[in-house]
């Protein structure tokens, strides 16, 4: 059983954000990187450059396949985590905290209305796996 | 490429049912994966002295030498009935359905049931030995998990990409095989010459090397459509792009999709 930690919201894609003020930091959730399977590297945005909601920020190479990550937020980014670069496995290993990937400062703070708390997350996640 | 990419966008955008796409190229090509690094991993001179075009592929994995390859193209929404949000549960699906086209046609696949370690040497057990592979930039060095081996040889290889609930899922399988070629156009180029590509030959099969009667490619294309027919219980109707398709797979082949080789656009 996976654990979603309560401090942060989720979106649809599987992206998590953990909200300071007007900034967000993000991940991939948990369940992303089991189906992901084994992580090998990344592409991320550079600092200061302008992120999209719903729009891809980046892509992963899992074992056999790239997934695009779909931003949550509007933004702008002002840091990228290059521990990533010396150990990719953070990612799989320790999803929510080490292993995020960006931090952006939100244009609209409203976004954050149309992402999920954990219990909704859960949720969504089975129906998810109903609809399969 | 574009026409892969241009289908799976606009599922994307709109949804729509399976595609399933049969193809080949009208000169030699090299696919290299999304993340390769293509100074590191192709050859580009001996690309272009031989005439082959080099195309980035939106999905994963390695590269591959298409001459006398069937390239498929499987897109769609990844959480129906038949497909998974998993990779690997989803490259399983696909590839039962060509082992059991392959079947039709008398040729014996089986699915590896182990796969590469990236980074490290991986060792696959087969009816063949132990076989070793490496971080060798082409696609057919070593399979990976549900990729589809003949007598332990790899026979297809395949690779993914996912976004937004929506997958594309791109395999070549090798109607002939031509490991010379395969080594020149791949690097790292590691000496002797002859056993690097007699390793190959002994990695990688081809359908002409199994099939027990003569049969064309428009006859493996039939059988591959059956199976998947069959095996997703699903009635496959030809279909043609749509405006909006056609559109993107225009733009695609301007912006993203153009050859490598050519100078400028690496």
């Amino acid at each position: 059983m996976k654990v979603f930690p309560d401090d942060l919201l989720y979106s649809r894609e599987h992206v998590w954000v953990r909200v300071e003020g007007d900034l967000a930091t993000v991940g991939i959730t948990d369940l992303a990187q089991e189906r992901l399977g084994e992580v090998h590297s990344i592409e991320l945005p550079e600092i200061d450059s302008e992120v999209e909601r719903d729009e891809p920020f980046g892509a992963i190479e899992a074992a056999k396949g790239t997934v695009e990550l779909i931003s949550p937020l509007t933004g702008n980014v002002i840091n990228v985590n290059e521990d990533l670069i010396d150990d990719i496995g953070i990612v799989n290993s320790d999803p929510h905290d080490t292993g995020w990937m960006v931090v952006v400062e939100i244009n609209d703070l409203d976004e954050l209305d149309d992402l999920l708390d954990s219990r909704g997350y859960h949720d969504f996640i089975l129906q998810e796996v109903e609809g399969e | 490429m574009a026409i892969d990419e241009a289908i799976f966008r606009e599922v994307q955008r709109s949804g729509g049912p399976p595609t399933v796409r049969l193809y080949g190229w009208l000169s030699p090509a090299v696919t290299i994966g999304h993340f390769q690094h293509i100074d590191r991993e192709i050859d580009l001179d001996a690309c272009r002295k031989g005439g082959v075009t080099v195309v980035r592929r939106p999905t994963g994995g390695k590269a591959v030498y298409h001459d006398d390859d069937l390239t498929y193209a499987v897109i769609a929404a990844d959480n129906t009935s038949l497909f998974s949000p998993t990779i690997l549960e989803t490259y399983r699906v696909i590839s039962q359905c060509l082992v059991r086209g392959l079947h039709k046609l008398g040729v014996e696949a089986i699915l590896a049931a182990e796969g590469r370690e990236p980074g490290k040497e991986s060792v696959m057990e087969s009816g063949m030995g132990t076989v070793k592979g490496s971080e060798d930039a082409s696609c057919f060095s070593v399979p990976s998990l549900h990729e589809l081996l003949v007598k332990g040889r790899k026979i297809c290889g395949s690779a993914q990409m996912r976004s937004r609930g929506v997958f594309l899922q791109q395999g070549s399988l090798l109607m002939s095989f031509d490991p010379e070629k395969t080594y020149d156009v791949t690097l790292p180029h590691r000496e002797p010459r002859a056993r690097q590509v007699q390793a190959l030959r002994e990695k990688v099969t081809s359908l002409y090397d199994h099939l027990p009667r003569f049969v064309t490619r428009e006859d493996v294309c039939k059988s591959l459509i059956e199976a998947f027919q069959t095996g997703w219980q699903v009635s496959l109707a030809e279909g043609s792009l749509t405006p909006e398709e056609e559109t993107l797979k225009e733009h695609l082949l301007k912006t993203k999709y153009c050859d490598l080789v050519k100078e400028g656009n690496t």
